[in-house]
């Protein structure tokens, strides 16, 4: 039933501590396999900590989460992950790292796609990792999650310290390995312009929750962008995300349940505008996918 | 070693994952340092076995065949350097359990869960059991051949000075147990599981340190309170006329009454009262470890200790379990 997910959540909750310090609660989603997507949310939303649960580093303190079709221990040699700061041995060099990867990961090794992703840094092989600059660090740290050859890559703010060179060649070499191996990728931000080309899956997480989860495009046909006269009426029969009254002028995002009366000018909002509008308004109901889909 | 390392990644087709050539290679200073005072300190006590000893003995000789008035001369130089040179290679055997605990909670687990290495390693190939496991075993392996290769030279250092060197320490001086025996070895031992634990359930360097020495400590503190009842003691009674016999790791001792019964010492602190309260003995009591029993002490102390290194290894992978939660997360899958 979930073969075709690469990852699915099930009421999947953590606590840090005794006290309800939640980082995440309630979440559940399910993602195909083949999809980029994007875990998106403002800092401290959760992201991490959902990442962490995927990769199997941290236990769920409720719920479940499923990744390619088992535990995260038992993906665990299908599953590449990297971390917030780049950890890496700072006492090897860019070399031995990939030799090292090589031998802790005997079985799918891809050596070539692991230099490939190197060698466009312009890095030395004998350089120590604790002599590289922090955009160094990520593509050797991502060299090291590609070159397990994963079948999900799981990425935590993965282009936060690269210029935007890098950054657009480093997404090229991730969205190559995507097609050409059908690996799902995982990638979380909270600069959704550096997803916006890239990703075609959406995970809006915010305090915790899941706001919003489904492919980018249905999303946001789900939604509009309405602006009409601050009187106007109409607007509750729909789902309002968020609304604005500026002068004379009310502009809202809602999700329609049905036509909208005339009264109102519609717009396609943009995925910036969909992320954002459910930010700032925690307590709009939530789009979350229905799981079992 | 380095060259193999260093040389371009190959890509291997099939095989177990090594952890344990990048266990060596990440810890390669610790691996030098450790071999460098291996070697410092076998050279140190098998001087101290061989010609330092002789010296030594030779000095205490020569004193000893002095006559009371006569002019004196001995090498005086042997005696101190010596009992200077034993001294120096017994603080470093009884330290070497703290050492090896500092060592284990900062850098070997400590320092990767701080940086986060730890979990670059954990989303390898590999289970984060499998890298706790290595971690314990290899320095475990090195530790263990280290100290018992040691703590045999300081024993035999010890017995090279027994009987023939005045100032030798007796075989039941703490620092001296401690040294040259197998409680040597299990004490580094379990220095190394509970720095392992500290590390783990810090998650940061200097207070895994600081944690897994001072744990150590009290470990090695209480089988100094345990060690004199871990075997059973022998009890020697003397009249009050006599030396009182026995020389050894003490347990106890006391004064025999009139009627016969064991009691304290008797306090007293002026003569009347002493003459008072010494009337009605009879004899000395004592009860005591001698030599004879150095052996089964060091044996009965080692196994205790090794339980506990055991507990503390334990403790690790159930701490290690805790946080990334296998167990559970499979439990609620396959439900």
């Amino acid at each position: 039933m979930s073969s075709d997910a690469a990852l699915r959540a099930d009421a999947l909750g953590k606590r840090f501590g005794r006290r309800e310090n939640w980082a995440l609660r309630d979440c559940s989603f399910r993602l195909p396999t083949g999809r980029v997507c994007a875990v998106v949310g403002p800092n401290g939303a959760g992201k991490s900590t959902l990442l962490a649960l995927a990769a199997g580093l941290t236990a769920p303190t409720e719920g479940s989460v499923t990744v390619l079709g088992t535990t995260p221990a038992a993906a665990r040699p299908r599953v590449g992950f990297v971390a917030q700061d780049k950890p890496l041995y700072p006492q090897l060099t860019v070399a031995e790292t990939l030799r090292m990867g090589a031998d802790l990961n005997p079985e799918h090794w891809d050596a070539a796609v692991a230099e490939e992703v190197v060698a466009g840094g312009d890095l030395n092989p004998k350089a120590r990792i604790r002599s590289l600059s922090g955009g160094q660090r990520t593509r050797v740290a991502l060299a090291l999650a590609v070159g397990k050859r994963p079948e999900l890559l799981l990425l935590d703010e993965p282009m936060a310290d690269l210029d935007p060179l890098a950054r657009h060649e480093l997404m090229g070499t991730l969205m190559a390995q995507a097609a050409q191996y059908g690996t799902t990728i995982v990638m979380s931000s909270h600069v959704v312009a550096e997803l916006e080309d890239s990703c075609d899956h959406l995970l809006l997480v915010g305090g915790g929750r899941i706001r919003l989860a489904g492919e980018i495009d249905e999303l946001l046909a789900a939604h509009l962008r309405v602006a009409g006269a601050a009187d106007a009426t109409g607007l509750g029969a729909h789902t309002v995300v968020e609304s604005k009254v500026t002068g004379r002028q009310l502009t809202a995002l809602i999700r329609p349940a049905g036509p909208l009366s005339g009264e109102w000018r519609a717009f396609a909002p943009s995925l910036d505008e969909l992320i954002l509008a459910h930010l700032r308004n925690p307590g709009a109901p939530a789009l979350p996918e229905r799981s079992a889909a | 070693m380095t060259a193999v390392l260093t040389g371009t990644p190959v890509p291997r087709a099939a095989g177990k994952p090594r952890l344990t050539r990048w266990v060596l290679r990440l810890h390669r200073p610790a691996l030098y340092a450790w071999a460098g005072l291996l070697v410092a300190l076998t050279a140190l006590l098998l001087g101290l076995r061989g010609p330092l000893a002789d010296a030594a003995a030779e000095g205490w000789r020569q004193y000893n065949s002095c006559t009371g008035t006569a002019r004196c001369s001995y090498d005086q130089d042997a005696i101190v350097r010596y009992k200077d040179y034993y001294n120096y290679a017994t603080v470093a055997l009884n330290a070497l359990p703290m050492l090896v605990a500092g060592w284990a909670g900062a850098a070997l687990v400590g320092r990767e869960l701080e940086s986060g290495t730890a979990l670059l390693a954990w989303t390898q190939g590999t289970s984060p059991a499998r890298w706790l496991a290595v971690r314990l075993a290899v320095p475990a392996i090195a530790v263990a051949a280290g100290a018992a290769l040691l703590s045999w030279l300081h024993h035999l250092a010890w017995s090279a000075g027994r009987g023939r060197i005045d100032t030798a320490k007796d075989w039941y001086d703490r620092f001296t147990f401690y040294a040259g025996g197998p409680t040597a070895v299990v004490l580094a031992l379990a220095g190394l599981a509970a720095g392992v634990l500290a590390g783990l359930v810090l998650r940061r360097t200097l207070p895994a340190l600081l944690v897994g020495m001072t744990v150590t400590a009290a470990l090695r503190g209480v089988t100094e309170i345990a060690l004199p009842h871990l075997w059973p003691a022998v009890t020697r009674v003397s009249t009050t006329d006599q030396v009182p016999l026995g020389a050894g790791l003490g347990v106890d001792e006391g004064v025999i009454t009139r009627s016969g019964a064991r009691t304290p010492v008797p306090a007293c602190h002026t003569e009347a009262q002493c003459r008072a309260a010494y009337a009605d003995i009879t004899g000395r009591w004592s009860t005591y470890h001698p030599y004879s029993h150095h052996w089964p002490l060091q044996l009965t102390t080692s196994a205790l200790v090794l339980a506990v290194a055991a507990l503390l290894a334990l403790g690790s992978f159930l701490a290690l379990r805790h946080s990334t939660g296998a167990p559970r997360t499979t439990e609620k899958a396959t439900a």
